[in-house]
């Protein structure tokens, strides 16, 4: 079907290479075997063993149950899952700020300009544990207490948490991801179709609305007639916190605002720098057309903005995911948190550490890999469209 | 029941100590040919160790120091009193540069094992305790089911708590913060409904509160950490300090103290004979100053320069002071009042 790829020209061999890559290596080694032996000299085994051994610890907030006398390996994962979940909301939360600020700096607006360069250069240069530390004493000073909360029906604000009526738990609930898989798919086929027809007779059909039906329709209708229990509770306040429904905690906000701020500031520049990249000819001759300036935004603009900043954004996004870490500071239970406070119970901190970075290694490659597929795919587009 | 374990702990080692035969050793000796006594206290540790204005340290523990130096020198000046880091000064004391050490160190198995270091006696009795705000009317921990709790991420608080709460059957919340400015904030914000730590840490921190008063400690403490005064080791030595404090110990338990013991040695002849054991010049306390190579009048010595131990304790700590400990609800009360603080007969 295709025609194979030429044979490779034989490259010389990289002796200089070769040779840092085995002193490298055996520096390793040699690390690695001295940490073993005196490890060994101090009666210490180095092993995982102790991974299920009891945590007895509590943690602030777990996505998956999780109590004090679970294992180890178990509050490293409900660690993780709060770290990852604090990762994927300040990547969407940093990329709205920073794509909004970053258009605001170039807007004509004289105002938004200096909104946005104020913004962009108090959040650049100040560190960001500072921020961290000064939203939260802001938050908890500033929010009313628990007593004190401020109510909209079902709904109560303290400097506790956010409270929120929610679907009682149940394991068989598990089963609406099915239609709710099903409606995604259903939406995503409906969005490409309502795309060709508009490309072939320029009629437009509604999306978003025809989505979310789909989204929360199918799960609904699926929820009563297969019986799935869906008992809402409400919060409702007992001797010490509201008990039912969901909670958000203020620690998890904090720490959500603070890195949606500051790499908000960042992504603004590396956005500013995108937009100013684009050639004033390209804005210049959309005008030309008739477009309108949301237009020119939306369809000539940000499709090439996009494609120039994505490599530089794939950095942001991986400090993001590090810098979740400092979440520590105020108290949410983060993979830092556990692996931290795991270390000081069992003394382990070599096996330990070891976990930790593969883990956020991990996320960081994943996250790096993701981008790196979507800035392929976007080059792939262009270079079909270019003529 | 823990309680007991810690008192019957306490009784074994002390008869231990007794019982062994009291001769004067190569540290008790070096005290005296230096006609000083080096004693290693905390640098920061408000009540219980700060310098004054004088750069002279001040406090419950540095008090202790003093003790031993006029038990054995018969002037409590004569303590070099030294501020050295926590883990620095169990390494000064096994290296010998040192005699003694007074600085909240808990008593522990591993830590009595090392042979360069001997625990001697116990001179306060903390362990981990409860905050609470007073408005919210709570009297005992048993009352904090499904409460909000702030404590330091990673430290043995957070074990110490879910042990004692899953043991009761109670849950709770953690508010587990790192950073102590966000942990005290959180607290005094309301964010949290207790602050979990070691009964002084809570005390002290008490004080940063916009209104100390605004907050009480529970009574319930859920962990053992007895502070505990640590020597060289040296027999001699070690049955000075812990019969030193004894004295002060006893002198508590008769209403001695530095301010009334010159009029009550005056009248010593219709004194309780427990008391005429302690100061009498034909007492017990002469018969143990020949055997340990002390100043006769050493127990007067003690309780003159440096005071009784609720003396102390009022004087650094007690409700009189910021720190606005009340002693009868701690475990360092006399043993009468509930307390684990148990006078050994001095005879």
């Amino acid at each position: 079907m295709q025609h194979s790829p030429p044979p490779a020209a034989r490259k010389p061999p990289d002796r200089l290479g070769t040779v840092v890559v085995a002193l490298i290596l055996l520096a390793l080694a040699v690390l690695g075997a001295n940490i073993w032996l005196n490890m060994r000299g101090a009666g210490v085994t180095p092993g995982f063993g102790f991974l299920a051994q009891t945590a007895g610890f509590d943690l602030s907030e777990n996505l998956i149950p999780y109590a004090a006398k679970d294992s180890y390996a178990r509050a490293i994962l409900a660690g993780l899952l709060n770290t990852v979940l604090l990762a994927l909301a300040g990547l969407v939360l940093a990329t709205v700020v920073g794509v909004l600020m970053g258009l605001v700096s170039v807007s004509p607006s004289p105002a938004g300009r200096v909104v946005a360069l104020l913004y962009v250069e108090l959040f650049r240069n100040l560190p960001k544990i500072l921020v961290l530390l000064v939203l939260y004493v802001l938050a908890v000073r500033g929010l009313p207490p628990v007593r004190e909360a401020l109510s909209l029906g079902p709904f109560h604000l303290s400097n506790r948490s956010i409270y929120m009526p929610m679907f009682e738990p149940d394991p068989s609930q598990i089963w609406l991801l099915l239609p709710l898989v099903a409606g995604a798919l259903a939406a995503f086929w409906w969005g490409r179709r309502a795309r060709r027809i508009k490309w072939e007779t320029g009629r437009e059909l509604p999306v978003m609305p025809v989505a979310v039906a789909l989204l929360l329709g199918l799960p609904m209708a699926f929820a009563l007639l297969a019986d799935v229990p869906l008992v809402p509770t409400i919060p409702a306040f007992e001797r010490f916190d509201f008990a039912g429904g969901a909670r958000l905690s203020v620690q998890f906000l904090v720490v959500l605002l603070t890195l949606g701020l500051y790499h908000g500031a960042q992504i603004a520049e590396v956005v500013r720098g995108g937009i100013l990249a684009v050639p004033t000819g390209q804005v210049e001759a959309a005008r030309a057309l008739g477009l309108t300036p949301r237009h020119v935004t939306r369809f000539v603009v940000l499709p090439q903005v996009l494609r120039i900043v994505i490599p530089p954004m794939i950095n942001q996004y991986v400090n993001l995911i590090k810098n979740t870490s400092v979440a520590i500071v105020v108290g949410y239970s983060d993979l830092m948190s556990v692996s931290g406070t795991i270390i000081n119970q069992t003394f382990r901190p070599l096996e330990m550490m070891l976990i930790t970075m593969a883990l956020y290694l991990g996320l960081s490659l994943l996250a790096s890999s993701v981008m790196n597929r979507l800035n392929e795919a976007l080059r792939a587009r262009s270079a079909r469209s270019a003529p | 029941m823990t309680t007991s374990k810690i008192l019957m702990s306490l009784t074994a080692s002390a008869l231990a100590l007794a019982a062994a035969p009291a001769l004067a050793g190569p540290v008790m000796d070096d005290i005296k040919a230096k006609d000083s006594l080096i004693c290693l206290v905390s640098a920061t540790a408000p009540g219980f160790s700060v310098p004054d204005s004088q750069g002279v340290f001040q406090g419950f523990n540095a008090d202790f120091c003093r003790m031993a130096a006029a038990a054995i020198l018969g002037d409590a000046t004569k303590a070099d009193i030294r501020g050295v880091g926590f883990s620095d000064s169990m390494k000064t004391i096994v290296a010998g540069e040192a005699h003694m050490g007074s600085r909240s160190i808990t008593q522990t198995g591993t830590r009595d094992a090392d042979e360069g270091m001997a625990f001697v006696v116990t001179t306060f009795f903390d362990g981990q305790g409860f905050m609470v705000p007073s408005a919210l009317g709570v009297q005992s921990a048993a009352e904090l089911d499904k409460a909000n709790i702030c404590a330091e991420d990673g430290s043995t608080t957070l074990l110490n708590i879910a042990d004692w709460f899953a043991a009761k059957g109670m849950t709770y919340r953690v508010e587990n913060i790192a950073d102590k400015t966000a942990r005290l904030e959180a607290f005094f914000s309301g964010k949290c409904d207790v602050y979990a730590s070691d009964v002084t840490a809570l005390t002290a921190d008490r004080q940063l509160a916009p209104t100390p008063g605004d907050y009480v400690i529970l009574p319930e403490v859920i962990s053992a950490e007895p502070l505990t005064l640590v020597a060289r080791p040296d027999q001699a030595l070690e049955a000075t300090l812990f019969w030193a404090f004894q004295v002060m110990l006893n002198a508590d338990a008769h209403g001695v103290t530095s301010a009334n013991v010159d009029d009550i040695v005056a009248d010593l002849a219709q004194k309780p004979a427990d008391v005429q054991r302690l100061f009498g010049t034909d007492a017990a306390t002469t018969d143990m100053a020949a055997k340990l190579g002390l100043p006769q009048d050493w127990a007067y010595q003690v309780v003159k320069q440096v005071g009784s131990y609720g003396e102390v304790f009022e004087r650094h700590l007690g409700t009189g002071t910021p720190f606005g400990l009340d002693r009868a609800s701690t475990l360092n009360a006399h043993v009468a009042d509930g307390g684990l603080m148990y006078p050994y007969p001095i005879r």
